[in-house]
């Protein structure tokens, strides 16, 4: 059972401008490398997908990517369980992006730009799936992606999002809609 | 596996992202930092040490006198100049000294300049009459080079200005007995033809009347080698000057 109660990491301005202040370094208890490259072997690809969902090129994702390990560096809860460390990195992963595009200029996101930095990777089936999911409203591609991909109910999605689970039900059932009008009947 | 898994399946996280993460977090911890930080402020603060050192030391070295010159008439000034040959402080030695270096700025220029201004203002050129002697005497560890570059002036020449030589020795008796270096080389030298001639009596004569007084001595049958240690020009030979006692 995910743990429903991951509040939302709050931005620190040593993470925002990537550098420490000297208040910062006496405070912080850092990860160990160990414990880095642990979470970098396990959730470094959910980073990147869920980066991939909201961003518009790899160079956001890269800086996206960095500031969310370098927020589980300086993370100094201790996590109960692989799958509640796993949420965590999820929910701030997409606060993160979503931080990111607060930024006005941020906003013109053009989804084909990042499907064709990964076009070499993905089939004609996958490219096209990928487009109708990109081009879903940002609420609506977060719970397909946390539903479909990392298979999290939807009880678990209202936990990491910080939602009500009737709000959940009500986004999963509007994005499969979309997704069944633009993809057909038959694409899950 | 639906077809939505199976798509974001081939995004995955490329080993080169993976790598310039862990770079960037590397680079980012504070104690990697700290080094670097603390390395930059200590060579901040050495460089700036440096610049004061540098700083302080060519204060002292542009402040301290290497060589002396000491002009005496009737007012008797002292020079004293550093090792770039720039005037950096005055005495006066007696109340006409006094009189004119309160009115002529002698500092911080060379000491040629000082002298051709001197000897120039009115304060001072007033003492320079047909029966006054102008005598310079000069203390350094390169005296001739001094010397010679007084000698070669055209306004020494034109007042017939004596040049000597003398060592500290010398100047610190002088100091002792409140007389200038050059006024205490010129009494040492009479002292050499009358025995009788005090201290005092030198304090209350000028240049030109010690040099007459020599003058007179010598005539009155007095060896006439006393003036080897001369050398102006007035074509005098040139020595030392009178050894000072210890």
């Amino acid at each position: 059972m995910v743990e429903a109660t991951i509040k939302r990491e709050i931005e620190s301005p040593a993470l925002n401008s990537g550098a420490f202040s000297v208040g910062d370094r006496r405070r912080i208890t850092l990860k160990s490398a160990e414990e880095i490259n642990c979470a970098m072997e396990l959730y470094a690809d959910m980073v990147r997908r869920i980066c991939f969902v909201h961003l518009k090129n790899r160079y956001d994702t890269e800086d996206v990517f960095q500031n969310v390990y370098m927020k589980y560096m300086l993370y100094e809860g201790t996590f109960e369980s692989r799958e509640h460390e796993r949420a965590w990195f999820a929910r701030v992963t997409i606060n993160a992006c979503t931080d990111w595009l607060r930024n006005f200029s941020r906003r013109k996101w053009v989804p084909l730009e990042i499907l064709d930095e990964e076009k070499e990777t993905l089939d004609d089936t996958s490219a096209e799936i990928l487009e109708t999911v990109l081009k879903l409203p940002e609420k609506y591609r977060n719970v397909i992606y946390l539903y479909y991909y990392e298979g999290y109910s939807a009880v678990e999605i209202a936990g990491i999002l910080g939602r009500k689970e009737n709000t959940i039900y009500t986004w999963l059932a509007r994005a499969k809609d979309l997704l069944r009008k633009n993809l057909g009947g038959e694409w899950v | 596996m639906n077809q939505i898994r199976e798509s974001l399946e081939n995004i995955q996280a490329s080993e080169e992202l993976k790598q310039n993460t862990l770079q960037y977090l590397y680079k980012q911890q504070p104690g990697r930092r700290k080094p670097r930080v603390r390395f930059a402020s200590a060579y901040a603060m050495v460089t700036a040490c440096l610049f004061l050192l540098v700083g302080i030391g060519g204060y002292f070295v542009y402040r301290k006198p290497v060589s002396y010159i000491s002009v005496d008439v009737n007012p008797s000034i002292e020079l004293h100049i550093n090792r770039f040959g720039r005037v950096v402080s005055t005495e006066a030695y007696n109340d006409d000294g006094r009189d004119v270096i309160e009115q002529v700025p002698l500092k911080n220029i060379s000491y040629m300049q000082a002298i051709d201004k001197l000897l120039k203002d009115e304060s001072y050129s007033k003492y320079l009459h047909e029966d006054s002697m102008l005598v310079f005497t000069v203390i350094s560890d390169r005296p001739d080079e001094i010397v010679e570059e007084l000698n070669d002036s055209e306004l020494l020449q034109s007042y017939g200005a004596l040049t000597y030589t003398s060592d500290s020795s010398c100047m610190h008796e002088a100091h002792q007995h409140e007389m200038s270096f050059g006024k205490y080389r010129t009494y040492l030298e009479l002292l050499e033809y009358d025995e009788d001639v005090t201290i005092e009596d030198c304090h209350r004569m000028t240049m030109g009347e010690l040099r007459d007084r020599i003058e007179t001595c010598s005539h009155e049958g007095q060896t006439d080698d006393r003036k080897e240690n001369h050398h102006g020009h007035n074509g005098n030979s040139h020595g030392n000057g009178h050894k000072c006692d210890d």
